[in-house]
């Protein structure tokens, strides 16, 4: 065989196995680093501390201030604050899901973020949720509900997109009731 | 002006060059870039440097550390030989020279693709996991043990100009083995002109 050739030959099994038989000494006690790189472990594992109430991270958001609402639009709106304890920053990009009666399970409106929030890592952000009544909830506010200035209501069929993740929950798995000033009450 | 063009395997000296270029290129710039959500995750990957950044920690993974060391020294081999080859094209050996360097970023750049294909084909099949190996797709994440919770992400994914620079590359060490016949005719060739 020709020595250029050979020369050739020799340099591309040597290129092919200097570097794995390496690593593969590097961590002949630890096999599995190999794949699996410490970070990936410290990644999960602030995936899964966080240090929420809720073990993951997650800490349910808690409303803020009185509701209010606007009798010419048939708009209300809610504001929540909600504490980032996940271990990156966040922008909560939108947040839909129709608003029943809780007592009738009667349809009544939609519900939305009024604009995009950004929560850095352990800061705690103010979400703003703008909700519509329907002309059928305003009727249903008066012939059931006419005497209570609040009424309790639930959002369901929500959906909640972080950061590009978008996360929908059906009724099984979220219930979020709130309080709502009655736009039938006349005190 | 036939005789400079035909001293040296220009396309050669071209893929030869292009290839180193490429070496320092994708250690910076990814040939294919996946990103989930909003830069929650991304994948960095080109035969030479791939990097995984979740949630601000940028990571690699050993075992691919070593094959990009492997694809890294056989290209620059591959662009070092072409060159050397392509400033001698006539010597003896010289042949030897282009058939180690011609076929190497060629098989650097179908073996990478074919890898994201064959990687792509097992998270659909093992996750159910939709990854685009271009454009925009939004794919649901199984969420096991949990019913009623749907949880989809933002996938975009697509080519950067590094790889389409190593395809380059390829297509002139390419042209170069084929344009070796005008270089360095055989002798039969010679003879029959």
């Amino acid at each position: 065989m020709d020595k250029v050739q050979l020369l050739l030959t020799l340099i591309t099994i040597a290129i092919i196995v200097v570097p794995i038989v390496g690593m593969l000494l590097a961590y002949q006690n630890n096999l599995l680093g190999l794949f699996i790189p410490p970070e990936i472990n410290e990644i999960a594992e602030d995936l899964a501390g966080g240090g929420g109430t809720n073990g993951a991270g997650l800490e349910p958001p808690t409303m803020v201030g009185e509701p209010e609402y606007d009798p010419a639009t048939q708009t209300f709106s809610v504001s929540f604050q909600y504490k980032n304890t996940l271990p990156f920053n966040i922008t909560i990009k939108s947040l839909s899901g129709n608003i029943e009666c809780y007592e009738h399970g009667f349809p009544l409106g939609n519900a939305s973020l009024s604009k995009p929030v950004s929560i850095d890592r352990g800061k705690t952000g103010t979400l703003t949720v703008l909700g519509t009544w329907t002309d059928e909830a305003i009727s249903h506010f008066e012939t059931a509900h006419k005497d209570e200035e609040f009424v309790d209501v639930v959002l369901v069929d929500f959906a909640v997109d972080i950061s590009g993740i978008q996360l929908q929950l059906d009724q099984s798995q979220m219930e979020q009731k709130m309080q709502v000033p009655n736009p039938a009450y006349e005190g | 002006m036939n005789a400079i063009l035909t001293k040296f395997n220009w396309f050669g000296l071209a893929g030869g060059a292009t290839t180193l270029v490429v070496i320092a290129v994708s250690l910076v710039y990814p040939w294919w870039q996946l990103t989930v959500g909003d830069d929650l995750l991304k994948v960095n990957a080109s035969p030479v440097n791939t990097n995984f950044g979740v949630l601000d920690t940028s990571f690699t993974i050993p075992f691919i550390l070593a094959l990009n060391i492997v694809s890294l020294l056989t290209l620059l081999a591959s662009g070092i030989a072409m060159i050397i080859y392509s400033i001698i094209p006539r010597k003896s050996y010289s042949k030897h020279l282009l058939g180690f360097g011609y076929k190497k970023p060629l098989f650097t750049v179908l073996f990478f693709v074919i890898g994201l294909v064959v990687t792509t084909v097992i998270l659909q099949a093992v996750l159910s996991l939709n990854v685009p190996l271009m454009g925009s797709t939004t794919s649901t994440l199984p969420i096991p043990f949990v019913s009623g919770i749907t949880l989809s992400v933002l996938l975009s994914a697509g080519f950067q100009w590094s790889f389409w620079l190593a395809v380059v590359a390829a297509g002139l060490c390419i042209a170069a083995r084929l344009y070796h016949r005008k270089v360095a005719p055989t002798p039969s060739a010679t003879t029959a002109t």
